[in-house]
């Protein structure tokens, strides 16, 4: 099965400008990371991370408007792009397939 | 907000400072507004330290080098650099710039076109040389057997061999596949019955194997049979043509003066190309002699002899080498070498003929007929080294003028780029730029090519052509080089110009290319350094033709005719010829020699010793000459007397050099002896050595080139045992030569009907001998020319250069009172020291070159300084002629235009 490579971390990512649906940039990815998972996660992770993808072409990026609260910046916005849809769902997919080989005594022995 | 008053906390400034300083600029203002957004968010959740905290290490994991950086994404696409519309713009614009600097265009064009002209020219010379005799199929296969014989000390190198040689060879020898052997019989008479024209015809005679081994294309004729039946003969078109006014001559028969049977034409050989060593003729089969007892008897035995040139087709990778050892041995066992005489063989690639046969003797008899072509490799190197040089600098001259010119384009240059030009563009629009010019110099140059090359063939005794027939390995290579040069060309002016800042030159910076300025004067220098040199080698070989044709040679040279003596009657009815032509009123003289003074054939050498003399024989040439000799060709008599009765035949004079030699200093009848003599292969001893008696003393004359010191020389009695007479040679008036001829001709016509009247003018066959220094001559005028002219290409474009480059300078000193010559004499200034450079470089080199050309010949002139001196005034001036024209134009301009931007 051709996969594309994605790490842990830029799914988690790639999900949150997913969640987002367009109002993702790099202060809501942030916020919702840190609200969604608990993770407490430096901004430069973050900034590279998106960076990372949009090479990947996971994700395309623009320039927003610019707003007062920010000094007149622009923001850079994201977006998934068709193969970065695809791809978390494909990760998906797998996931639940797996889930489904998973005989339901092996995790009760593992105690969960 | 929900903070009161506006007076809200600021994240550190220094980590902002440090933000804005380190962080990419491509993200730095989304970067900078998202930290300011979490800022206010950490503010509000956990006070100002800890949102402190976290902006400052925010800050830090987006600063190098934990901070990723956004490859610059392309907004907009910048067009293929080849794309079709590109090129149609690159074109267009190169039409604009070329149309719009026509004197540029010009000279960079006629530039380009000279330096191809001369690759063209040198190339198909080259071509031509290094392409001989490879139009044999075989031709990597055949080697011609080169004897070595040393005979007690003294060595001979003759390409012949044995009639057994080429027999035997072929059955011993696993690696030999075909061998074939001929030899040149000399003149005789051909005649078609029908129609008898006297006239002579070298002949060879060449066995069944020789159309086999060597690709000679017949016309008409099977090439597997002509040659194999007796009293066969196969012509080329041209003697054809001489013969029978056409070539469709197939089965008609001639007539041959050494046989009693008429010879059939078997084939129609083609006439042979320009690059090829053999020029003979026509070619009898061997067949038609084998059945003589003479031949039987010689040929049957011998292994001796170089009467033949023997060809060797070897098996595919054979060793030559091993096949010459295998010779040796073969020739050994068969033939014992007298005492103090050692015979080798080898075997030369056909190939090698024509370059590499210096010292070899092309052998096969008759060795004075139609010789084998000789190229020589130190001219395929001079003139390889001068294609080379002539395009390289015809190329780095374009470079220089387009890099000068760049500042003119540097504001085009900034617009385009500002515009959007993308660096590609731009180097691909000077390359094209570049490319164009050098196609339109390469269109230019093959008519120019097409108009000198008459004249060149000429000269080079070649029949070179440049058109739709020729190889298309010229075309390639003419091709490939025009585009490496218009690549090379306009790489540098691409790459400088193309790197530039656009603000800079919109700004109106000068570019400066700094440190190239030194390298094109170096180049500069490089270029006078060689035109130099070659200006004064035309000068001294200009002065040495002169001094050969002018220099007295010790006899007279003028109007003497020399007519061949051709038939047996012609010969020994020699004293009614002489008295017949004595008798002409215009004839002042007439003698006969076996040799003349200013001979082109092969001299006679023999040993002589005075008798009783026990030291080893000494070498000298002899001539046979009648009492008539001294008077008319002017010679002086020092000592003793001349010939004058019929019983001086075993009288000799000798010339000076011989009387010392032999020590002679009073001529008094002394006995000298000739044991042996030589034809140019060797010496033999003579079956009764000849016993002379010295008579006179002549005075020293030059009776070979001036090239050869006047060597010892023994002249003997028409009717001496070593050389008969071969010539009449008459003094005549000056007057109504043509009339003089007719009647010259007619006495030898009453002697024998069928005498060829074949005569020479002495100062002509002279002439002949400086033929090739003569060629050189004009070969560096011209070459001189060139360089001369590319030099000043080079200096024009520095000049161009570097008036530009001082054009404020100029302006300013003009306003302050400069006068046009102040200006021009300080333009000029600096390319003078570039050809005084070139003067103390160049003058040493030829110096040298010169020295060692002047001592191949024997008599040359002295290297004056004053031809020094001319060359370099000469190149002085036509630098200043070159740079002043660029100065004074400077220097004329109005200031008011250079100064008006400051």
């Amino acid at each position: 099965m051709k996969r594309t490579y994605l790490g842990e971390f830029e799914e988690m990512v790639l999900l949150m400008v997913a969640i987002l649906d367009g109002e993702a940039y790099g202060v809501t990815v942030s916020q919702e990371l840190e609200q969604q998972t608990g993770r407490q996660v430096t901004f430069g992770t973050v900034h590279n991370t998106l960076i990372r993808l949009e090479e990947k072409g996971f994700v395309k990026s623009q320039l927003g408007g610019a707003t007062a609260e920010r000094g007149g910046r622009r923001k850079r916005l994201f977006t998934l792009t068709p193969a970065g849809s695809r791809a978390i769902q494909d990760i998906q997919e797998l996931r639940t397939q797996l889930w489904q080989l998973v005989p339901p005594h092996s995790i009760k022995l593992a105690g969960l | 907000m929900t903070s009161p008053n506006n007076a809200l906390p600021q994240p550190p400034r220094w980590a902002v400072w440090l933000l804005r300083r380190l962080h990419p600029t491509e993200t730095i203002e989304e970067v900078e507004g998202d930290l300011d957004e979490l800022y206010m968010i950490w503010l509000q959740q956990a006070g100002k330290r800890q949102a402190n905290r976290h902006y400052i290490l925010s800050v830090l994991s987006v600063l190098p080098p934990f901070v990723k950086y956004r490859k610059q994404k392309k907004e907009f696409h910048s067009p293929y650099s080849s794309a079709p519309d590109m090129i149609r713009n690159y074109f267009i614009i190169t039409i604009r710039t070329l149309t719009r600097n026509k004197l540029y265009t010009s000279l960079n064009v006629a530039g380009l076109a000279f330096g191809i002209t001369c690759f063209l020219l040198i190339g198909l010379y080259l071509f031509d040389e290094l392409t001989f005799d490879q139009q044999h199929t075989h031709a990597s296969r055949i080697y011609r057997v080169v004897e070595h014989k040393n005979v007690k000390g003294e060595q001979t190198t003759i390409a012949a061999g044995s009639y057994k040689l080429a027999e035997e060879t072929r059955k011993m020898i696993p690696e030999v596949e075909n061998t074939t052997r001929f030899q040149r019989i000399g003149r005789a008479n051909l005649i078609d019955p029908k129609n008898p024209v006297p006239f002579q015809e070298t002949v060879t005679v060449a066995d069944e194997n020789f159309l086999q081994i060597f690709d000679f294309p017949l016309i008409a004729g099977d090439k597997q049979t002509a040659l194999q039946a007796p009293n066969s003969i196969i012509i080329n078109e041209d003697l054809a043509m001489r013969l029978f006014n056409q070539t469709q001559v197939l089965g008609k028969t001639l007539e041959f003066s050494f046989m009693e049977a008429p010879l059939k034409i078997t084939g129609i050989l083609k006439n042979h190309p320009s690059n090829s060593s053999f020029s003979f003729n026509s070619l009898v089969s061997e067949a038609s002699f084998r059945n003589f007892d003479y031949f039987k008897q010689t040929m049957e035995s011998d292994w001796s002899s170089t009467d033949f040139s023997v060809y060797f087709l070897l098996k595919p990778q054979s060793n030559p080498e091993s096949v010459s050892t295998k010779i040796t041995k073969l020739i050994h066992a068969n033939l014992k070498p007298e005492a103090g005489t050692t015979l080798s063989y080898s075997l030369q690639p056909l190939t090698d003929l024509h370059l590499n046969s210096e010292n070899i003797v092309d052998g096969a008899r008759n060795t004075n007929v139609e010789a084998i072509v000789q190229g020589s490799m130190v001219y395929i190197n001079i003139f390889s080294f001068i294609a080379f040089f002539v395009i390289i600098i015809a190329g780095i001259n374009y470079m220089n003028l387009a890099t000068a010119r760049a500042a003119n384009r540097s504001k085009e240059i900034g617009v385009r780029k500002s515009v959007g030009a993308a660096r590609a563009n731009l180097v691909y629009q000077f390359l094209f730029e570049a490319l164009l010019v050098t196609s339109l110099a390469f269109v230019v140059a093959i008519i120019f090519v097409n108009l000198v090359l008459p004249s060149f063939n000429e000269f080079t005794n070649k029949q070179l052509s440049l058109g739709f027939g020729t190889s298309y390995q010229i075309w390639l290579m003419a091709i490939g080089v025009t585009i490496v040069i218009g690549l090379l060309s306009g790489s540098y002016p691409a790459f400088l110009l193309s790197g530039f800042r656009p603000t800079l030159l919109l700004k109106g910076m000068k570019i400066n290319s700094g440190g190239s300025l030194n390298l094109r004067k170096s180049l500069v220098i490089f270029q006078f350094t060689i035109a130099i040199v070659l200006i004064i080698g035309t000068i001294v070989l200009y002065r040495q033709v002169q001094f050969m044709n002018t220099t007295d040679l010790g006899f007279n040279k003028d109007l003497l005719v020399v007519i061949d003596v051709n038939t047996g009657k012609a010969r020994s009815s020699f004293e009614a010829i002489k008295e017949g032509m004595s008798k002409i009123p215009s004839v002042k003289n007439v003698s006969v020699t076996s040799r003349v003074p200013g001979e082109w054939k092969t001299l006679r050498t023999v040993k002589i010793n005075t008798q009783g003399n026990r030291i080893e024989p000494k070498d000298a040439y002899l001539f046979g000459a009648d009492k008539d000799f001294l008077q008319t060709f002017e010679v002086e008599l020092i000592k003793g007397r001349n010939f004058n009765t019929p019983t001086d035949s075993t009288a000799v004079l000798l010339n000076e050099t011989a009387a010392k030699l032999l020590n002679i200093t009073e001529p008094s009848d002394q006995l000298v002896e000739i044991p042996a003599m030589s034809r140019g292969d060797g010496f033999q001893p003579l079956a009764i050595p000849f016993k002379a008696r010295v008579i006179g003393i002549v005075k020293d004359f030059h009776f070979q080139s001036l090239k050869n010191k006047i060597e010892p020389l023994v002249l003997a009695y028409n009717n001496n045992p070593i050389h008969v007479i071969d010539y009449y040679t008459a003094r005549i008036d000056a007057n109504n030569i043509p009339a003089t001829l007719e009647k010259l001709k007619a006495v030898m016509v009453e002697a024998d009907k069928e005498e060829p009247f074949e005569y020479h003018f002495l100062d002509e066959q002279l002439a002949l001998f400086y033929m090739e220094d003569y060629r050189r001559q004009t070969l560096l005028v011209w070459v001189a020319l060139a360089t001369i002219f590319i030099a000043c290409l080079g200096l024009f474009g520095l000049a161009t250069y570097s008036a530009e480059q001082r054009v404020k300078e100029i302006g300013i000193r003009k306003v302050l009172g400069a006068t046009v010559f102040n200006l021009t004499s300080l333009l000029s200034k600096d390319f003078l020291k570039l050809v005084l450079i070139a003067n103390a470089i160049a003058f040493p080199i030829a110096w040298w070159a010169i020295n060692q050309w002047l001592e191949d010949y024997a008599y040359h002139i002295d290297l004056d300084w004053w031809i020094f001196a001319l060359a370099g005034c000469l190149a002085l001036l036509i630098a200043i002629l070159t740079v002043s024209w660029q100065a004074i134009k400077a220097a004329l301009a109005n200031p008011v235009k250079s100064l008006r931007n400051e």
